[in-house]
Order: C-alpha cells, then structure tokens, then sequence
C-alpha cells in the first residue's frame, strides 16, 4: 500500500516531514473539547451557539475565558461578516493576539487545528481556541440555500445543468460504483454501521438503528443515494482548544496530542475531476501524510473519524488513505470491519449522516474523547446515551473534505506524546 | 406560437472572458477554448490552466461519451418542482476536455431522456435549447 507522498506522483512537491515533526514535537495538544445539542435548535442564534460550547469547552479543559490568546474560527451561513473570528472575539468580549478565519468547506476542521499549531509555533498564541457552530438548520433562508448549492457548481458550466451538491457527489459515486463493481448496498452497509454508533451518542439527530435493507428501501435524491445516503442539516456547535504539552499540564484533563497533519487537493468543480484514482490519490495523500508525519501506518490505528458527508464518502477516503485497497472498502465495511468491536470501528459518534452535520467538528471531539477513554455516554441517562466506546484506544485518524471530495485536511491524534520530539 | 413561459431555472453566471462561447451557442455552434499548442480544455478561462498561456477558440464536434450521470430525483431550486427527474451528466468529449451537461431527448423543448435508457460509456451528441432570449445551453442527446 501507498503510504508516502512521493509516492503518489503529484507536481507539488515533497513536504517536509522532518519540519511538521518538528513542530507537533512541541508537544501540540488539544486540552479540551466541547459540543453542544445539535439537531433543530431554533431558540438560539448563531453567536449564541458558539458562545454557550465555548464555555462547556473552556470547563472541560479547566480555564477562563481570559487564559485563552488565540481565536481560530470558521465561517456562517447565517450571521454575514468577512470578519468570523473577530466578530466572535467582540461578541465574547475577548482581545485575542491571534485571530483567524478559515473557509475551506469540509477541510475546515482540521485546518482550524493546523492553523492553531502553527499560531502556537510561531509564538502567536498559547492557548488556542478553535470553535464552530451555526443554525443553518434553523436560520437560513431558503435564498441562503440555493445559494449554498449553487456555491459547489461551477456558476457558469454546471449550475445551469440543474446540478445539486447531492447530484456533484453522485456523479463520482456512479463512477467509482461502475469501475469497482460496487454494489448500492455497500453504501447503505455504511449508513447501517453508523446508525449502530449514533444511536450510542448522547446528542446525535437520529437515533434509531436502521439496516441495509430500510437504506435501500428510502426515497431517492439523486443517484446513487437515498435520503438516508446523504448528512444532516442541523444546528449546533463544537469546539476544542489547542495548546501546548508543557500549559496542558496545569489543565484539568488528559492532553490529546496532535502527532501528524496532511492536506491534499484534487479539483475544484466536479467536471473537473480527473479520474476516480485521482480523486482517491489526491484526498488520500492528506491522511497518508498525516501517518507519514505521526511515524505510523494504517494497521496502528485503533479509531477513525473519516468525514462522511454521504455514504460513499468514506468508502474512497479509506481506500485513499490505504486503509483498504481500491475498490475493497465496499467489502471491508460490509463485512463489519468498521463497526464498534471490528477491526477499525468508524464514525462512533454516527458522522454527518446519523448525529449532525458541523463539517468535521464532531470528528476530531469525538476522536478526542474516545482517546481519553471518555467516548461512553451511558450516565447521560436524560438523553438515553450508551457506550460507544474503543477499549483502549490510542491512536486515531480524523480528516474533513471541502467541496465535492475536491480538499481534503487529515490529522493523526495520539493519547501518547509524538515519539520524534 | 404561443409565448414561452419565462425561464426561471439557474443561468450561467456570465463574465467577459466567457461572452465568446456564449455568443457561439447562441448561434449554434459549439467552440472549446485552446492552450498556445492548439489543446482543447475546459471549463473556458482566459489563460490555459496549467500553463497560463494565451487561449484561442476552436470549432468542436459536439460529441462524446458519458463518463457518469447522476439522476436527480430533487432539483437545486423551486423551478424544479413537479418536473420529472433530470440526468445530470459529464461527458468526454472527442476532442479530450470532459464537461458537465444535461442528457435530453432531441424533441421539442428537449425534455429529460428516461433514467432507464441512460448508461456509463453511451455515445452522445450536443443539442442546442435556447432556453431564453441570450442564452443557448449545450444538451446532449444519444448519438444517432
């Protein structure tokens, strides 16, 4: 299996492996994490949300508002400013030396750690809080819609076709599905598998259960998916702060440590995706780096967090990253390897498609807490929660992807310190 | 004839460096951009991407294969509702470039093909629907 970037043949260049080492050698962490109900939250605004898991993260990590130095936010769909971070930053009433905005679609997530931990190398900040949230579910206008479907089309030679962000992943899905051999219930088995995990995570939208065959049987959208194929739209937030081993150690909980970051791109527009081997090199080279960077090769890994925007979504970004070889994760998933007690259980807090759609926030807390062991949420009785815990989990892989699988962000978090310090 | 009714479906974001290939649609012929060593690409850019060489314009076909299609049972705005589902498509054209389009049936007014008859590697051929006034947008319809 592939596992190195010079491997994959792409024109832009060698990153340096030894200088992203250097930097995650500082001991990079996340000290706390946090995340609100998500779901149709129609009483409380965009900022509102941002503010109320701020505090339930600033709690977990055991801080004040007032240690925090370093702001790293996303974007909204709702609340209109060019200025996220610092409109937040107002709003909190905060006067942070580092702010910054990303706005990589899906990436976001990782990106916002990323952009942390090169803040915090580059003396900038300290203590880094990295937060997103949104009521897109519930404050949106329908014109704000549109203009977030058409926001993934290329305005002038797709959106005229009548091409949703649904029908763009579709498009590649067919593909994939034609030159594999892969049959619908191999995205339905990914749907099934997730469901088992959301219906263990105290705040995931959909908690029941649901199996191949209701997956198969749903309505369609745009082929090859169901309804059910497809993530959700929801309000909520998450958030988690990055900072350094040496500050963690005065914070109330265990550090997770940042071991590996890898970005890959492929295209932007769909039409101009190259091939099904391109897509899957050029997302893959995010998560194969981010291993490279960590020192560790898919079979160490114990827990994966890959972004399922749609059931296909992390058939690809498996095979990409060499967890499965091409075409082989349909199989792998169908045969129960990513489910809670297989060899890799994926998702275990039911991902995009069954808990809530916030980009890859959920991803990499949900990562976080399972490496703290934390990821059993069967005291949280008023929400009917369960154990979706990894026994022993120490090392995970988490990434996001913006567009239709066009930029991918990978991270490698580790319960363990990075060995090359 | 009757008037057509207003077309309330997404146009083409329109910006200066596209107006020639719009122009051409309009008169029904089909063009694709070039890089300075006469290689057809697309989507249409001022300098070649790649290379940012200067461009020019050549005549196509308007044939091809379809690499994927997605059937879309739920369109992207309310223009959309009622109607039966629409085959979004990318299609290698002969010339090499691979575009987005809509599979149609070449009758009167282009209505959608029928998802059944639509299939990965089918060879198709453009058609041209002047959905308003200024804009002609590129369909594709199997090949006769």
């Amino acid at each position: 299996m592939k596992t190195s970037v010079e491997d994959t043949g792409m024109a832009e260049g060698t990153p340096d492996i030894k200088e992203a080492r250097r930097m995650l050698g500082k001991g990079i962490c996340i000290a706390g994490v946090g995340e609100t109900e998500q779901g149709i939250i129609s009483d409380r605004g965009s900022f509102e949300l941002l503010t109320e898991v701020t505090r339930t993260t600033l709690d977990d990590a055991g801080l004040q508002l007032s240690d925090v130095d370093g702001i790293v936010t996303a974007f909204s769909f709702v609340e209109s400013t060019l200025m996220h971070s610092t409109t937040l930053a107002d709003y909190m009433g905060m006067k942070p030396g580092y702010f910054a905005s990303v706005a990589v679609g899906g990436a976001t997530a990782p990106l916002m750690a990323v952009q942390a931990a090169m803040a915090i190398d580059a003396g900038l900040a300290e203590v880094v809080l990295c937060v997103r949230g949104d009521n897109t579910r519930s404050g949106i206008s329908s014109s704000g819609m549109i203009a977030m479907a058409r926001e993934m089309s290329h305005g002038a030679y797709e959106a005229p076709f009548g091409l949703t962000t649904i029908g763009g992943y579709g498009l590649l899905a067919q593909r994939y599905m034609y030159e594999h051999d892969i049959p619908q219930e191999a995205l339905a088995a990914v749907v099934a598998t997730q469901s088992e995990h959301a219906a263990l995570k105290w705040n995931a939208m959909l908690r029941d259960a649901v199996t191949v065959e209701d997956v198969m049987a749903d309505r369609w959208i745009a082929t090859p998916f169901h309804a059910m194929d497809c993530s959700l739209v929801s309000d909520g937030a998450a958030a988690f702060i990055v900072t350094t081993e040496a500050r963690a150690k005065n914070m109330k909980k265990k550090p997770v440590y940042i071991t590996g970051i890898g970005e890959g791109f492929s295209h932007q527009y769909i039409s101009e995706a190259e091939s099904v081997a391109s897509v899957r090199d050029g997302l893959g080279r995010a998560g194969r780096r981010a291993m490279e960077v960590a020192g560790i090769t898919p079979q160490d890994l114990d827990v994966a967090e890959i972004y399922d925007s749609f059931s296909f979504t992390p058939l690809i970004a498996l095979e990409g990253f060499g967890i499965c070889g091409p075409g082989e994760a349909g199989d792998w998933v169908m045969e129960g390897n990513a489910k809670l007690g297989g060899k890799l259980p994926m998702n275990t807090h039911g991902g995009l498609i069954r808990q809530a759609h916030l980009g890859a926030m959920h991803h990499i807390v949900e990562a976080v807490l399972q490496l703290r062991g934390e990821a059993d949420d069967s005291d949280k009785t008023e929400f009917n929660g369960g154990n979706h815990q990894v026994p022993g989990a120490k090392l995970a892989i988490t990434n996001g992807s913006g567009g239709i699988l066009a930029a991918t962000s990978a991270l490698v978090l580790s319960s363990e310190p990075p060995s090359a310090a | 004839m009757s008037e057509k009714p207003a077309y309330t479906k997404p146009l083409p974001d329109l910006r200066p460096e596209d107006a020639p290939f719009w122009e051409a649609m309009k008169e029904h012929r089909f063009i694709l951009p070039c890089d300075d060593t006469g290689k057809p690409f697309w989507y249409p850019r001022k300098y070649a991407p790649g290379t940012l060489s200067a461009t020019s314009w050549t005549d196509a076909k308007g044939t091809g294969t379809v690499y994927t299609y997605s059937t879309h049972f739920i369109g992207p705005s309310k223009a959309y509702k009622g109607d039966p589902p629409h085959i979004v498509a990318l299609v290698d054209l002969d010339e090499g470039p691979r575009m987005m389009t809509i599979l149609v049936k070449d009758e009167d007014g282009y209505p959608s093909l029928d998802p059944e008859d639509v299939a990965i590697g089918m060879k198709v051929q453009i058609v041209f629907d002047d959905v308003t006034d200024e804009i002609t947008l590129p369909k594709f319809t199997p090949a006769a």
